[in-house]
């Protein structure tokens, strides 16, 4: 193992671990600096096109022509169940905003990404700095936070669900300590939406506590220490030193965590199936699903579809730029 | 509040109280597998007392063989996508960072558009190109569905690292006679072995816990994944929580294994893919 | 090599093809195929089935073999899925549609030429073989008889309440209702959690059943015309009666997280005295007797009729374009006549069997017989009504509604919707699922 140690400098970009890595595998004989520009455009010819072929092949079949597909469809009040199909232009999307069950579902689906943005993001932060010490007590107790991680939602719904149902644990809990009426987590058409979401939080924040420790591994201890010779405190400390090595921690989770909130669909089917009642739980992934593929009302679905994408692309093209923006001004 | 009072004990003691808190669920899980039906009932939060296999056993003894057809398309679909994804992100990524045409850049925005889609949004025309294509309902079409899913994390993963990789160490394998494709496999592959090790394992975690592209893309023809047979467990059981939890955790083991195995490749992953996009 | 050895992505991808390969190399799933008897070139065709806590996969894979063992030349190959006509429309738009099928409506199928009709030949043993009958064809081979719902109830509590016998009247219920609350009993069970939302549509089911369908047993048919709309005074007097029911605390709302074999759960645990439920919960009782006495009767009228609400269905469906429709059809008359497992459904499911000369197996249970006795009774009198949410055919519900539907009705009993709101959203998604 030779070449440059960058993997333990303490930067951000010690953080990006595993490009250290190449360079430390990196053989004598490459070991000098790489090349005029001139060769490398030299190199830029089509010769290597025929490595893209497969990839693209199986993105745009899978990906892009359905994208392009679901776009088109959403233009026609296509029904599965009935054999003629028309141009209906722009209708759908008409409908889809004069439609109350269609504004709940946004609503619902901007408040559960809201929370599961927010709280594991903080928590996952705050528990990172917990468990940010040396000792075989803190490894063991950081490799229960990985556990979450690798349970599919499928998994973790139906946990929680035999926790939360009004049957459940907890509200066995809270009977036995006196409370009468304890509240139907699932049941109660004004609380559903908050306990998926809360189920959530706790499936990403695993993840979030695991991202945050990487990120505290790259934060130099000395530097720590210095400052808090010098008296900075805690939160002074936090600021000026922390906080600007984990900024690419915080983009990530942050991308991640809105991600899962956009894509809400496991959860919701298996612990609420969008209820109780019409649409309280219901998400724009989900609804995607129950209108296009169980209601076979294809086109008023692929209009669906099509304004999450929309919305996706939007919300995290502004989420990037602002991440970005920070990492670089720090 | 200075640093003093936030070591020792106190620490520890709050770390551990939050860190069980946090576990307590799959604790549940786990201690109520291996307890008859009546002691989950009775005593859900103890360790069990009459500590028995039956569980596991209604699970794996199932005479439509729910966990072990699952199992075997699981392992088969979650190995296949994994390999495919990370060969062909690995040569899509050489491609991009190799070529300076204006249509390579287009190409790299369109793949790394592909990080936000949810599966669930394009499932629906997804079905349909998988129909005439006549993939419905088979292990492939649900292998590529799962591919082009992970080929935008794959790409931008090995793009990051390709760009570290000195051209010159290309060219000299090029002027020894190697063809593009040999040179690719044998000199530049090896040296991305912690993307690869990152992209596989990200892309095996997603595979093996995908729930609503197998339930679709599968169909009931070829039985279902693990994920899914889980969801059809769930319905058919009377109130019967040791064998829905058993099936949980038989089901967790085997992606719990390749995870501990490449954990750190997860987390390393994870972070190269943000900061180098 | 100078390139530094990895060994564990190495050992990885290796393990990783191995298996990938082997597995690939056994036929996935095929652990549902069950082989026709002696014959060596059979047609290999796909069932259609769901599994619940009555009809498990034993129960199903025993039915299969016993028809394939009448029809030699057959392969049946299993399917587990769900019966929703959203489901099949979706087999159906993906390319797979299966072969046979049951107990799901074939609205909005048999109208696009997708399911193969039955004559009156090959009805010929059935009861009643224009059940669920579209435009005069018949597409399902309906040979049972369900009740749906009928209120099962607690002997136990309604004795501890001070109720001697079952109410007669509306009236009656109301006042039974009033003694179980006070004696600390929820009258009323409900399910609906989870993906289970369909449990929770069975009191209200069992109002509109008892209140409009005696004055106008045809008004689905009416609303499928528009000359009936939900807004009209009478549906919106049934929907009125279940808020009023939920309003004064008789319905256990608890029951909205509950599955539906939980709900069944909660009937047993004695959460609340009353279940209205279909025919099957009756073989479940048998089955699994709870620590009460259990007593059915029909939803009463304010006339002081017990109404009790049919459908026949169930029947089993086949595939224009089945590999061999000829061999299909006679493989699915196999299955629905054969003796064996018409008793089999009846004890699986409670199931009231529409066949000529059967008679039902000497070992059924209690529940069974009861239920079938209000049956015959409500049958004798008159009293029966089509079980307008589970009808299949002429006057049924369009495809895709009875989920909203359903949802809804949690909405109605939550007092989230008024019962005039309610009316008018089912006007509103009834308008967008014909569209």
């Amino acid at each position: 193992m030779q070449g440059v140690k960058n993997h333990d400098r303490p930067t951000a970009a010690g953080l990006r671990g595993p490009f250290g890595s190449v360079k430390r595998a990196r053989p004598p004989i490459g070991a000098s600096r790489p090349v005029a520009a001139k060769r490398r455009r030299e190199g830029g010819t089509y010769r290597f096109l025929v490595f893209a072929l497969p990839g693209m092949a199986v993105y745009v079949g899978l990906v892009l022509v359905p994208m392009v597909m679901a776009i088109g469809t959403s233009t026609t009040d296509r029904n599965g169940f009935r054999p003629a199909t028309h141009f209906v232009g722009l209708r759908n999307y008409g409908d889809l905003f004069s439609d109350p069950a269609y504004l709940l579902t946004l609503r619902n689906t901007l408040i559960l990404t809201a929370i599961v943005t927010i709280v594991p993001n903080v928590l996952g932060l705050a528990i990172a700095q917990l468990l940010d010490r040396r000792g075989w007590a803190f490894n063991a107790m950081r490799a229960v936070f990985f556990v979450p991680v690798v349970l599919s939602s499928v998994v973790v719904s139906v946990i929680w669900e035999t926790i939360i149902t009004d049957d459940g644990l907890l509200n066995r809990v809270l009977r036995g300590l006196g409370v009468a009426h304890p509240p139907g987590w699932l049941s109660d058409p004004g609380i559903a939406l908050y306990s998926v979401a809360s189920i959530m939080c706790w499936q990403m924040l695993g993840l979030c506590v695991v991202i945050y420790l990487a990120g505290l591994q790259g934060v130099p201890q000395e530097l720590m220490e210095a400052a808090a010779i010098d008296g900075a405190s805690p939160v002074a400390r936090f600021r000026a030193v922390t906080w600007p090595m984990i900024a690419p921690a915080v983009t990530i989770c942050t991308v991640l965590l809105m991600i899962g909130g956009f894509k809400a669909y496991d959860q919701v089917k298996v612990m609420t199936n969008g209820g109780p009642g019409i649409g309280t739980t219901t998400t724009l992934a989900f609804d995607v699903v129950v209108t296009g593929i169980d209601g076979a009302h294809i086109g008023y679905g692929a209009a669906k579809a099509t304004l999450l994408l929309v919305l996706i692309a939007a919300v995290s093209f502004a989420a990037l730029r602002l991440l970005r923006r920070r990492e670089v001004e720090l | 509040m200075t640093t003093q009072t936030w070591t020792g004990p106190v620490r520890t003691l709050t770390a551990l109280t939050v860190t069980a808190v946090f576990i307590l669920p799959v604790y549940l899980v786990l201690a109520n597998t291996f307890k008859p039906g009546t002691e989950i009932f009775a005593h859900p939060g103890t360790l069990p007392l009459h500590p028995t296999l039956d569980n596991i056993r209604n699970v794996t003894g199932r005479t439509d063989h729910l966990f072990w057809a699952g199992l075997l398309n699981s392992v088969q679909v979650t190995a296949l996508s994994v390999v495919f994804s990370t060969m062909l992100s690995a040569m899509l990524a050489h491609y991009l960072v190799r070529t300076k045409t204006r249509g390579a850049r287009f190409i790299a925005v369109l793949i790394l558009a592909g990080l936000m889609i949810p599966s669930a949004v394009t499932l629906q025309p997804i079905t349909e190109v998988l129909g005439q294509l006549h993939l419905m309902g088979t292990v492939l079409g649900l292998v590529l569905v799962n591919v082009a899913a992970n080929l935008p994390f794959g790409a931008l993963l090995f793009m990051g690292f390709i760009k570290n990789i000195p051209l010159d160490l290309e060219e000299a394998a090029a002027l020894d006679g190697a063809g593009p494709l040999r040179t690719f496999w044998s000199i530049v592959f090896p040296l991305l072995r912690p993307a690869a090790a990152s992209v596989l394992i990200f892309a095996a975690v997603s595979v093996w816990n995908d729930f609503i592209t197998p339930l679709i893309v599968l169909g009931p023809a070829n039985g279902s994944t693990v994920t899914v047979g889980m969801y059809r467990q769930i319905s058919e059981h009377v109130s019967d929580f040791g064998a829905v939890f058993a099936f949980m955790v038989l089901s967790t083991i085997p992606i719990l294994i390749l995870f501990l195995f490449f954990q750190r490749y997860f987390v390393k992953g994870l972070l190269g893919g943000a900061t180098k996009g | 090599m100078y390139v530094p050895r990895g060994t564990r992505l190495r050992t990885a991808a290796a393990v990783a093809v191995a298996a990938a390969l082997a597995l690939s190399a056994c036929t996935v799933g095929d652990g549902n195929v069950t082989k026709a008897s002696g014959s060596g070139s059979a047609v290999t065709l796909t069932f259609l089935t769901f599994e619940n806590p009555n009809l498990t996969s034993e129960y199903w894979d025993a039915a299969i073999a016993r028809a394939s063992a009448k029809v030699p030349g057959v392969t049946i190959k299993k399917l587990v899925g769900t019966n929703s006509t959203a489901y099949l429309q979706q087999l159906y738009a993906s390319g797979q549609a299966p072969d046979i099928m049951t107990s799901i409506s074939p609205d909005g199928f048999a109208q696009k030429g997708e399911l193969a009709p039955w004559s009156a030949d090959e009805m010929k043993n059935f009861i009643d073989p224009h059940a669920g009958a579209i435009k005069g064809q018949t597409y399902a081979l309906s040979f049972n008889v369900q009740p749906i719902p009928l209120v099962y109830y607690n002997k136990d509590d309604f004795a501890k309440a001070g109720i001697t016998t079952a109410p007669k009247t509306y009236a009656e219920f109301l006042d039974d209702c009033a003694k179980l609350k006070a004696a600390g009993i929820i009258p009323l069970e409900i399910g609906g959690g989870g993906k289970d939302t369909w449990a929770a549509a069975f009191g209200f089911g069992a109002i509109v059943s008892s209140d409009m369908l005696t004055k106008t047993p045809d008004w689905f048919s009416k609303r499928a015309a528009g000359t009936v709309k939900f807004s009209d005074p009478d549906f919106v007097a049934a929907a009125q009666k279940a808020a009023d029911l939920s309003k004064k605390g008789y319905i256990d709302t608890a029951g909205l997280s509950r599955s539906y074999s939980d709900v069944e759960q909660a009937f047993r645990d004695k959460k609340a005295a009353m279940y209205p439920m279909g025919s099957w919960f009756s073989a479940s009782l048998d089955k699994n007797k709870p620590s009460f006495d259990v007593g059915v009767f029909g939803w009463p009228s304010d006339a002081g009729q017990n109404v009790v609400p049919v459908v026949t269905g169930g029947g089993l469906m086949v595939n224009s374009k089945a590999k061999d429709v000829g061999l299909a059809k006679k493989w699915a008359l196999a299955f629905a006549e054969d003796k064996a497992n018409l008793d089999n459904s009846v004890l699986a499911d409670g199931l009231i069997i529409g066949i000529k000369g059967y008679t039902p197996p000497a070992n059924v249970g209690a529940m069974y017989t009861q239920t079938l006795d209000i049956y015959q009774k409500a049958q004798q009198s008159g009293q029966t009504v089509p079980a307008w949410m589970n009808t299949a055919g002429d006057g049924s519900l369009p495809p895709g509604f009875s989920d909203q539907l359903n949802a809804a009705i949690v909405d109605l009993i939550t007092g989230r919707k008024s019962p005039q709101a309610f009316a008018a959203y089912l006007d509103q998604r009834y308008a967008a699922a014909t569209r």
